[in-house]
């Protein structure tokens, strides 16, 4: 469903993603884990079309993001770190709004609908957005995604910045959203939330991908380990 | 596009500040525009009471020469459009009561400058200063903060991931923030209307001014977004923005101004009025001088009437002798006037030209001209002013000579019947469909501005893909 083959990536003489290559499944939460300038922001820039490669090649659901970037942003959900949203409207106006503009027509019980399945209740979905926290603004995010069918949805560092509880109803609305068949790529450096959350996870480093493995095979302790190790050399 | 547009107009709705300085905005031009208005009207009162109180003096005079009523003359008031309490140009530093009599072309006088030492130094405060200076900085900081913080916050890519192209984007956003300045002027045009009668010519000049300030308000959305979305530091778009603002609005209006006065300069007011003098009585150019004049126009009528000696004339020949003396000063005025007309309209044209760098200079002369408050439509009163008193002293002067007396009879008068049967000065404001010309370049350097400032925000958001 995601596929990056090969791709590179430079600022002036700054290698930023280095031969990358990762093959992400329907139904599959891909964790990215790496330090600050790693090069996961400029993948998932990448993914969303808003920066070219230099070299390689990347799809979503098989359309090639460099050629046909319209199409393949039509299947793409993306959070980042921030969701930014109207903090003047309300929850169930945002989502109207970012429906709208994406050509979906939802009415309203829909709408409340949808943002209850993301996890927001009906007595905060009418309220102004500019008193949300930032884990109901994810909620949103998310919400706007599934709105809009999307199969592909790309996190960057989602989990920044939660409480604890926020954090742990992310990871269950995006592992929901695996079962469903989207499948997930999320950038962090958190390793116990990647790890609780992903099926999957790339230790991305100065722009190169240098180990890659299924979470059911390590525990937290040991990615910690494995993760440290690759940083401090 | 509309749902953006839609979208952000109830952003802009919901947000208090906007809210309230839209309604400091709203209630500034309502209780500017009364003021004036009150303040028009009440002027317009007290001219219309002084006219009539001048006519009726005029209908009563005692009987007398006709040419000492030529030396009383009669004042006439320049009327105030309803348009003045929208944009009173120079209104206030021109003056507005002159006085029409024989010999001379008297200065316009009584300005509102001459009455008040605030105006003499601030200006006076219009409708249009807000629709000139604040409203635009307003959209400025309203277009730049829409643009920086859909960037800055990531709000951009969010959206252009739910379909919608970055150009159709900042286009929708600008076209909401000048759907709000075009909402300001129309109030305020609507206002002018509600205020006063608005008869076809009133209609036509609202009208254009609407035109006028919704091309300049659309090159300042478009030119702000430009620049907004140019600059990857927000400090340096908003200073270039602010700094360019400041440059149009009172740095290059004022050395251009300075400019033009030194490329074609007016003669100063003391060598103006004593050149009339000299050339009134040595001749024009040092020519044919007063006593040459007579002594010709003695020959003249002693030929035509086929007499020996004035006293012998059926006429009064003192009468021919003043309407002469009236037409050759009419020939100095002229010259001197309407070389200080040509000097006036160079300047005007050259002043014209800064509009091609600086698109405020075009809205300031569109807005004044169009209120009927511009130094052409001041220059239009002066002139049917003159004609008037033209009128008048011939008829004063054609009395004099042919109404019964005899050349040196200076005690022989006429009763209140002809000086009754004299037309009182009726100004008509000319019709702006008639003089559109005077305006045209100001028009197509806004609508090229328009389309350089849309260009280049259309070009910049192609080219730059807006992370």
């Amino acid at each position: 469903m995601i596929s990056l083959k090969n791709i590179t990536k430079s600022f002036g003489g700054f290698e930023a993603v280095k031969n990358l290559s990762i093959e992400i499944n329907e139904g599959e939460i891909y964790g990215l884990l790496g330090s600050n300038g790693a090069g996961k922001s400029t993948t998932i820039n990448i993914l969303l079309g808003f920066l070219e490669p230099d070299e390689g090649e990347a799809f979503i659901d098989g359309i090639d993001v460099t050629a046909n970037e319209d199409s393949a942003r039509k299947k793409i959900g993306y959070i980042s770190e921030n969701v930014n949203l109207y903090h003047y409207l309300t929850g169930i106006e945002n989502l109207n709004y970012f429906c709208k503009i994406a050509g979906e027509d939802y009415n309203d019980k829909a709408l409340s609908k949808i943002l209850n399945n993301c996890g927001l209740d009906s007595d905060v979905i009418n309220k102004k957005v500019g008193s949300y926290s930032k884990g109901m603004r994810q909620k949103v995010g998310i919400a706007i995604a599934f709105a809009k069918k999307a199969k592909v949805l790309l996190l960057d560092e989602p989990a920044s910045g939660l409480d604890p509880l926020a954090s742990t109803e992310l990871s269950s609305t995006l592992k929901s959203l695996a079962k469903k068949g989207n499948a997930v790529l999320m950038a962090s450096h958190d390793i116990f939330r990647v790890r609780e959350t992903c099926d999957r996870i790339g230790i991305l480093k100065n722009g190169s991908l240098i180990d890659q493995m299924d979470t059911s095979k390590v525990t937290t302790n040991e990615l910690e380990k494995i993760y440290i190790d690759y940083m401090r050399d | 596009m509309i749902a953006i547009i839609f979208n952000e107009w109830k952003i802009l709705v919901r947000n208090r500040s906007i809210v309230y300085v839209s309604l400091i905005f709203i209630l500034s031009i309502i209780s500017l525009a009364w003021m004036s208005n009150l303040q028009s009207e009440s002027q317009s009162k007290a001219q219309a009471a002084a006219e009539k109180h001048i006519r009726s003096q005029w209908d009563n005079l005692e009987p007398m020469n006709p040419h000492r009523a030529a030396h009383y003359g009669v004042y006439v008031f320049k009327p105030i459009s309803i348009l003045n309490s929208l944009d009173d140009g120079v209104s206030s530093i021109t003056g507005n009561v002159l006085k029409l009599e024989g010999h001379v072309q008297n200065e316009i006088v009584h300005s509102e400058a001459s009455q008040s030492i605030t105006i003499s130094k601030f200006g006076k405060l219009k409708p249009s200063i807000i629709l000139q200076y604040v409203v635009p900085l307003f959209l400025i900081f309203l277009s730049f903060g829409s643009i920086t913080n859909d960037k800055e916050t990531g709000r951009m890519k969010l959206i252009v991931l739910q379909g919608v192209s970055p150009e159709k984007l900042v286009l929708s956003k600008s076209i909401s923030i000048w759907l709000y300045g075009l909402m300001l002027i129309m109030f305020s045009v609507l206002l002018q209307s509600l205020l006063g009668s608005l008869a076809l010519d009133a209609g036509s000049r609202l009208g254009l001014t609407f035109i006028s300030y919704g091309l300049y308000y659309l090159i300042v959305v478009c030119l702000s977004t430009f620049i907004s979305v140019s600059f990857r530091n927000n400090t340096s778009a908003i200073s270039l923005l602010l700094a360019t603002w400041i440059v149009w609005t009172i740095f290059l209006p004022k050395i251009w101004g300075n400019t033009v006065e030194k490329v074609h300069p007016l003669p100063s007011r003391q060598n103006f009025i004593a050149q009339m003098r000299e050339d009134r009585s040595k001749g024009i150019d040092g020519h044919n001088p007063r006593d040459e004049r007579r002594s010709k126009l003695e020959k003249e009528y002693l030929v035509k009437y086929k007499v020996d000696s004035l006293s012998q004339l059926p006429i009064n020949f003192d009468g021919i002798v003043m309407q002469a003396d009236e037409e050759y000063g009419n020939q100095v005025w002229d010259k001197h006037f309407g070389n200080n007309y040509l000097i006036y309209q160079k300047q005007k044209k050259l002043y014209q030209l800064s509009g091609l760098l600086n698109p405020f200079s075009s809205l300031q002369n569109l807005s004044m001209g169009f209120c009927g408050s511009d130094m052409i439509h001041h220059l239009d009163f002066l002139k049917k002013a003159e004609n008037y008193r033209r009128y008048l002293i011939k008829t004063l002067n054609d009395k004099h000579a042919h109404g019964g007396s005899r050349t040196g009879e200076w005690r022989w008068t006429v009763d209140n019947t002809f000086f009754r049967s004299v037309k009182t000065f009726d100004y008509q404001t000319m019709l702006i469909k008639n003089h559109i010309g005077n305006y045209l370049f100001d028009i197509l350097a806004l609508i090229a501005w328009a389309i350089f400032a849309g260009s280049l925000m259309r070009y910049k958001i192609k080219r730059d893909i807006l992370l």
